[in-house]
């Protein structure tokens, strides 16, 4: 690789400045502010910019200091962007954590490239860099370079699904048929070593336990499935790189070249003919390959949400061309064309109904169970199916940009991404298989130089098996416990634990139209203390609604009637609001014979004769209306967070309609779920604190922001942060953007379709506050499961270690056998896997409470 | 010379030294050549396996900076 390639050397030597393509600036004064950002990068000794090019030429004094990451991120803090292209590309071979860090690693190290993330259950390395630096023929060297497979980019859609599926099941295919053998071979190798014990020299012929006869079965195992450890883990020593396949290829290595040795050389001092260890190198292979089968199993298990979701893509559509139903493919519907769907159809696109009525089941795209009805001028999405009736609707969104397709693409990155905890687990898994060779070396000197004087017997056992070590020297037995410890140690399905529970919980999520953009937003969202909601549009329906009527002298339908009157021709919100809510009692709302709006004030109409005022107390002072007897119920209203919005008939008081935001059903609910949590909830808003106070206690909220304005929201979130909380804000997407991307995690609710538009980090599709319970249920969920996996994953073999380095020996003279370190290598991918597996059942309690209602 | 064999210098020098060391202890006790001589051998692996990742990167950057 050319040392101008590399992000460590680029322009080290002062020769070759790093160019950056810069987007967004417009004039002069960005190039300075561009130029001025890129120079305050410590190690940065020089920074031009062309504006006509697009372009910034960096030259770079101490690269250490001043990395592309830092260049990038210093851009984007003035508000510019770095024009960066993203890939996905298909890495084989990679087995375990530290296979995830070497490609990381290989991929980062290029110049260029500003983000690289590896996912080991799919197989997958997301990759962030600037075109022209480096090209999809960089990452392919240096993916090989590590010893790695590059498998070409991942294409979208069904097509990449296909060949992905393919390549999974051709691995699943492999890891069997080394199964099959491996057990087999191994099965009547382990009789073939016990024939002389128990029961079995009268069922099993001597023969079997002969050294010669074993060798021939055991040597089959090593070179066969057993092999690609010894590849690999020569492929990775050869760049300076330790991964698990070292562990397995020492291990198995080792117990085979005993084996062998004490076969055809008995007398060489390893223990004689009674040591062989065929059994270990065999079982010990075997059991590596169960894991190895395991994984491969679940890394398509895992990923099924996705599959199930491109599934929902329907391939045809009937669409209407001059007159004529033409059965077309779904890729092909174009905007505006005008499809017809039949009961029990999927729907191919989005769109809007123009013709006919329908249920339509949207279930899989917002997790609402009951059906939806469709009628002219309602939105459709593509991938739901329709229930009961035929209906027509015009495509409103095709291909890429249909909801579904924004749902996949969004699942399918936040699986590429990494939770901070996997960070630290990679990390450690990394530096593990290091410390467990260098812990092994300890372990075999103290063995030969003290424990074996000290306490060696002639009488010593395998644990769980009658094979006695009597024959074994100072070395072998040294070596046995030392092998032990290799295998014992190895943290085999750290690779899996974090990935495969992200996958499983975000995919999950999206079964309930939640949105998880990353899985450091899952994780920060299993994290939060404090949840603000924005009120009105959130808490509220964002437009007033009439909640109370007070009548004097006439009935309340009388008293709304006349209001609905005299607002009829108004555009005032308040006034639509009367006007609807008179509507919404069946009343028939007439034409006022006059009407003239009062700015601030109100409306003054005539109707039948008679002078019907609308307004407020300022309006009625003017036309001497006595508001008397109505005072203590207008204060009351008021105090509740209502307009009172005062009628008089030719200057009579008549009553008061009072006007609200109201709240929407389910925010009190959904408020009292999140104090059950334990989660402190708050309220942000423009309103003045009296209203802000009243709503707020409606809905049980604790902590009232009030008089904030909308620019001011942000800081707001930063002031609680500053209380050392982490802080969800959940508003909608587009007003509350800055407060969304201050909080560690912005909840961007009823973004309905459109979810690619959405800023924030959990995007829910309906406007629906149960969902922020569940959002935040299932994140909690994921990161329980995180945590459980990754107890198993170390748990294990961390437990294990003193028992393999032989800390029982001194009391039971007994070691633990390198067959037995497998079994529970084994035995943590295993409980990796089922417990990923149980996410697949999960449904989070409170829409386990809304389906038992449903139900009920 | 390059960054690879340098570093290869390094490991198999340290990892030779501790296995010599081995083989050094081993001669004052009462141990048989095949314990003397597949000590000596294992700790050499062991050593290269633990310092070949250690050396590697190192030497790799200072040669690279």
């Amino acid at each position: 690789m050319g040392e101008t390639k590399r992000a460590d050397g680029v322009g080290a030597h002062g020769r070759a400045p790093l160019q950056m393509p810069i987007r967004g600036m417009t004039c002069a004064s960005c190039v300075a502010t561009v130029e001025g950002a890129l120079k305050s990068v410590p190690g940065v000794s020089a920074a031009v910019v062309n504006l006509a090019s697009e372009k910034a030429a960096v030259e770079i004094s101490d690269p250490q200091k001043a990395n592309l990451p830092e260049l990038v991120k210093a851009v984007h803090e003035v508000g510019y962007e770095v024009g960066t292209e993203k890939v996905t590309i298909s890495v084989g071979d990679m087995t375990c954590a530290s296979c995830v860090e070497h490609v990381e690693g290989a991929l980062r190290e290029l110049a260029g490239v500003t983000r690289a993330v590896v996912n080991l259950p799919t197989e997958r390395a997301a990759v962030e860099y600037i075109p022209g630096l480096v090209g999809v023929a960089d990452f392919r060297h240096a993916i090989e370079d590590v010893g790695y497979k590059f498998q070409g980019l991942v294409e979208e859609g069904a097509a990449a699904l296909d060949r992905e599926r393919e390549a999974r099941q051709k691995e699943i295919s492999r890891q069997r048929r080394n199964l099959i053998i491996s057990w087999a071979l191994g099965l009547v190798i382990m009789v073939g070593t016990f024939q002389p014990y128990w029961f079995l020299p009268r069922v099993v012929p001597a023969f079997m336990n002969n050294k010669i006869f074993l060798f021939f079965l055991t040597t089959p195992i090593v070179f066969g499935p057993g092999r690609q450890f010894f590849i690999n883990s020569w492929n990775g020593l050869k760049r300076g790189l330790t991964d698990m396949n070292l562990l397995y290829a020492t291990g198995i290595g080792a117990a085979y070249l005993i084996a062998v040795i004490n076969t055809f050389f008995p007398d060489a001092g390893f223990g004689g003919r009674e040591a062989t260890f065929y059994e270990a190198a065999a079982l010990l292979t075997a059991f590596i390959i169960l894991g190895r089968y395991l994984e491969a199993v679940t890394r398509g298990r895992t990923s099924e949400a996705i599959r199930r979701l491109m599934k929902l893509q329907p391939k045809r559509a009937r669409v209407l061309r001059d007159g004529q139903e033409v059965e077309v493919a779904a890729e092909e519907v174009q905007i505006d064309d005008l499809l017809l769907v039949r009961p029990g159809e999927a729907i191919p696109v989005d769109g809007m109904v123009t013709e006919g009525y329908s249920s339509v089941d949207q279930s899989m795209i917002t997790g609402e169970s009951i059906p939806v009805e469709k009628k002219g001028g309602d939105e459709v999405i593509g991938g739901t199916i329709n229930k009961t009736g035929a209906f027509r609707f015009r495509a409103t969104r095709v291909g890429k940009d249909t909801a579904l397709a924004q749902i996949i693409k969004l699942v399918e990155e936040a699986q590429t991404t990494k939770a901070p905890i996997q960070k630290i687990a990679d990390k450690v898994a990394g530096h593990f298989i290091l410390g467990v060779h260098a812990l092994s070396l300890a372990v075999f000197l103290f063995w030969f130089f003290v424990g074996f004087g000290l306490w060696f017997s002639p009488e010593s056992r395998l644990i769980l098996t009658p094979y006695m070590l009597t024959g074994l020297g100072v070395f072998g037995f040294a070596l046995l416990v030392s092998v032990t410890v290799l295998v014992i140690s190895c943290p085999c399905a750290v690779g899996l634990a974090t990935p495969s529970a992200v996958m499983a919980g975000t995919g999950k999520a999206a079964e309930y139209g939640i949105l998880f953009k990353g899985a450091d937003a899952l994780e920060s969202t299993a994290r939060l203390q404090v949840v603000i909601f924005d009120k009105t549009g959130t808490l509220t329906k964002g437009e007033p609604s009439v909640t109370d009527v007070v009548a004097v002298g006439r009935s309340e339908q009388e008293v709304l009637r006349l209001a609905a009157v005299a607002e009829k021709n108004s555009e005032h919100p308040l006034g639509e609001a009367i006007v609807r809510g008179a509507r919404a009692t069946g009343m028939e709302v007439q034409d006022a014979d006059g009407f003239e709006a009062i700015p601030g004030h109100g409306v003054e109409a005539r109707l039948n004769g008679r002078t019907v005022l609308l307004g407020n107390r300022r309006l009625m002072a003017q036309r001497n209306v006595s508001l008397d007897g109505l005072m203590p119920q207008a204060e009351r209203l008021e105090g509740e967070g209502k307009t009172a919005m005062f009628v008089a008939v030719d200057g009579q008081p008549a009553g008061i309609v009072a006007v609200a935001d109201t709240l929407k059903e389910t925010s009190a609910q959904a408020v009292k779920e999140l104090h059950r949590m334990g989660l402190q909830v708050a309220m942000i808003t423009g309103d003045n604190r009296r209203t802000a106070d009243a709503i707020a206690r409606q809905v049980g909220i604790d902590r009232v922001l009030a008089e904030v304005l909308p620019e001011d929201k942000a800081s707001e979130v930063k002031k609680l942060q500053a209380e050392g909380l982490k802080v969800a804000m959940v508003g909608d997407g587009i007003n509350d953007a800055p407060a969304l991307a201050q909080a560690d995690s912005g909840i961007a609710i009823g973004s309905g379709t459109d979810v690619a538009k959405e800023t924030g980090h959990v995007i829910l599709v309906k406007d629906d506050l149960m969902d922020v319970v569940a959002a935040i249920q299932v994140a909690r969920q994921t990161l329980r499961l995180i945590k459980q996996n990754l107890g198993w994953a170390f748990g294990y073999n961390t437990a294990a270690i003193p028992i393999g380095a032989g800390l029982l020996y001194p009391f039971f003279s007994q070691v633990v056998s390198p067959e037995l370190a497998a079994l529970l290598m084994a035995t943590s991918s295993l409980s990796v896997t089922m417990n990923t597996l149980r996410m697949r059942g999960y449904i989070p309690p409170i829409r386990r409470a809304r389906l038992a209602e449903a139900k009920a | 010379m390059s960054a690879s064999v340098i570093g290869a210098v390094i490991y198999l020098g340290i990892s030779l030294v501790a296995a010599l060391v081995f083989f050094a202890i081993t001669l004052a006790g009462d141990y048989t050549w095949v314990a003397r001589i597949g000590g000596s051998l294992w700790i050499f692996m062991l050593g290269n396996i633990v310092l070949m990742p250690l050396v590697i990167p190192r030497v790799k950057r200072w040669r690279g900076g």
